[in-house]
C-alpha cells in the first residue's frame, strides 16, 4: 500500500497543481458586458416610418420616485449615445423627427447605476461583544463593484396598456461593469449590438 | 446488480495475489455528446488514479478516481430564448469527477508490452458553471457511469511501468444535465508491488 499513499499525495500535489491553473474567466471590464433585447412579438414595425428621440438621456435614481427633478447624464456622454442610437436607426430605414410631429415611435433611452457591497464580518461578535468589550469592534471588510446601464424603449405612443402607462414594444439594455471613466468604444459596441440582434426592427 | 458488483469485488479482492498497480495518470479530454457541444475544446487539465489488486496475474480489480477540468470562453455570442435575446461573452466551466470500480483483463501479464482492457463502473459527479455578465448558472449532477478502457503497460523497470491508455467516460442523464460522456487519452506511470 506504500505506493498508493506515495501516488495520492503525488495526485494531490497535481491536483493543487490543476487547481491553480484553473481557468479563470474574464480578464477585463469589458468581458462582463451584456446586451439584452425584447421584444413584442404582435407589434408590426414595419407599419412605421418615423420615430422621436430626446436630446438628453436622465438617469435614474431613486429620488425620482419621490418627485425630484430628473438628473441626466452629461451631454457630452449622452451626445455621442444619442448619435449612435440615431445611426442605428436610420439604418433600419426610420427617421428622426420631434416629438410633435407625431411620430411613430418614441425611443425613450435611460440610464443608471448601482453599486453591489459585499460586508464580510466576525459574525460571531453579536453574541459574546457585550460580555467581552475589550476585545474591540468586530472587524468588517468590504468590496463591491459598480455597473452601469443603459435601457432603451420602443414606445408606440398611440398605445397604452391596462394600467395607463405606456407600452414598452421593444427593449434594448446594455449592463457592464463600471471602469471609472467613460469608454466611447465600448458603449457604442454594445448600442450596435443591441440594434443588430433586433433585425425585426427594419422599417420599410 | 450493482450490490452484486461490488460483493463480486470484495470477494475478489479478498483473495488477491499480493500484487498491486497503482498508476497516476495525466488525462487530456474530449467532450463528446451534450459535453462536447457545450465545451467543444480539449481539457488539458485532467488528472486519474488507477489503483488494482491483481487478483490473478491477467486480472486487476480496484478503483479509479479523476478529475477532469473542461473550460470555454464564447466570445461575444448571442443566445435567444422566445422574445429574448442577450449576448455578450459566456465562459463554460464543466468539471468532471469520476468515482469507479474498476476491472481489468491484461493480455500479456509478465511480457514488456502488456496490453489491457478494462471496465469502470460507478458514479461521476458533474458540476457545470455557465458565467456571463455577473451571473453564474450552475447545473449538477451525480451520473451513473460505465467507463470502457483500452491501453497498454510499458515495463520500464522491475516496479515501474509507463502507461498510455484510451478511457470513455459514458454517464447516463441525471439531476440537472443529460448525458454527460467524454473520452479521455491517459499518460501514466504505475508502480508495482
Amino acid at each position: 500500500m506504500t505506493h498508493f499513499i506515495k501516488a495520492i499525495i503525488v495526485i494531490t500535489g497535481i491536483g493543487l497543481a490543476l487547481q491553480g491553473c484553473y481557468p479563470q474567466g474574464p480578464e477585463f471590464t469589458d468581458d462582463y458586458d451584456l446586451v439584452l433585447t425584447y421584444v413584442n412579438d404582435d407589434y408590426d414595425f414595419k407599419a412605421g416610418a418615423t420615430y422621436a428621440l430626446p436630446d438628453k438621456i436622465v438617469k435614474v435614481t431613486g429620488n425620482m420616485m419621490e418627485g425630484d427633478d430628473p438628473v441626466f447624464i452629461p451631454d457630452a456622454a449622452a451626445s455621442v449615445i444619442l448619435a449612435q442610437i440615431s445611426s442605428n436607426m436610420e439604418q433600419l430605414g426610420w427617421q428622426r423627427v420631434a416629438i410633435d410631429d407625431d411620430p411613430d415611435l418614441l425611443l425613450a433611452p435611460a440610464s443608471w447605476e448601482s453599486t453591489t457591497l459585499y460586508y464580510y464580518y466576525d459574525y460571531w461578535y453579536w453574541w459574546w461583544g457585550g460580555f467581552y468589550p475589550g476585545w474591540g469592534y468586530p472587524p468588517v471588510y468590504a468590496s463591491g463593484y459598480s455597473t452601469g446601464t443603459l435601457v432603451m424603449g420602443l414606445i408606440d405612443p398611440s398605445e397604452v396598456g391596462a394600467n395607463g402607462n405606456p407600452v414598452l414594444q421593444w427593449t434594448g439594455a446594455l449592463n457592464g461593469l463600471l471602469s471609472g471613466e467613460y469608454n466611447e468604444r465600448r458603449v457604442n459596441t454594445a448600442i450596435d449590438k443591441a440594434f443588430a440582434q433586433s433585425p425585426y426592427l427594419k422599417t420599410n | 446488480m450493482k450490490k452484486l458488483i461490488i460483493i463480486t469485488l470484495c470477494f475478489l479482492s479478498t483473495h488477491a495475489f499480493s500484487q498491486s498497480l497503482t498508476a497516476l495518470q495525466y488525462s487530456i479530454g474530449f467532450g463528446t455528446g451534450d459535453l462536447g457541444s457545450y465545451i467543444s475544446k480539449p481539457s488539458f487539465r485532467g488528472v486519474a488514479i488507477d489503483f488494482r489488486k491483481l487478483v490473478t496475474p491477467s486480472i486487476g480489480v480496484g478503483f479509479e478516481l479523476g478529475w477532469h477540468v473542461f473550460y470555454e470562453g464564447q466570445s461575444g455570442e448571442t443566445y435567444t430564448r422566445g422574445n429574448l435575446t442577450y449576448s455578450g461573452n459566456q465562459y463554460r466551466y464543466n468539471n468532471q469527477f469520476p468515482a469507479l470500480f474498476a476491472a481489468d483483463y491484461y493480455l500479456k501479464p509478465g511480457e514488456k508490452i502488456n496490453p489491457f482492457a478494462g471496465l469502470g463502473l460507478g458514479v461521476m459527479y458533474s458540476l457545470r458553471d455557465t458565467d456571463m455578465n455577473q451571473y453564474r448558472l450552475t447545473q449538477e449532477a451525480w451520473n451513473f457511469t460505465l467507463r470502457p478502457e483500452i491501453g497498454v503497460l510499458i515495463e520500464a523497470n522491475a516496479s515501474t511501468s509507463l502507461m498510455i491508455s484510451g478511457k470513455y467516460y459514458h454517464g447516463f442523464e441525471a439531476g440537472e444535465l443529460p448525458t454527460q460522456s467524454y473520452f479521455a487519452l491517459n499518460f501514466g506511470l504505475v508502480f508495482k508491488k
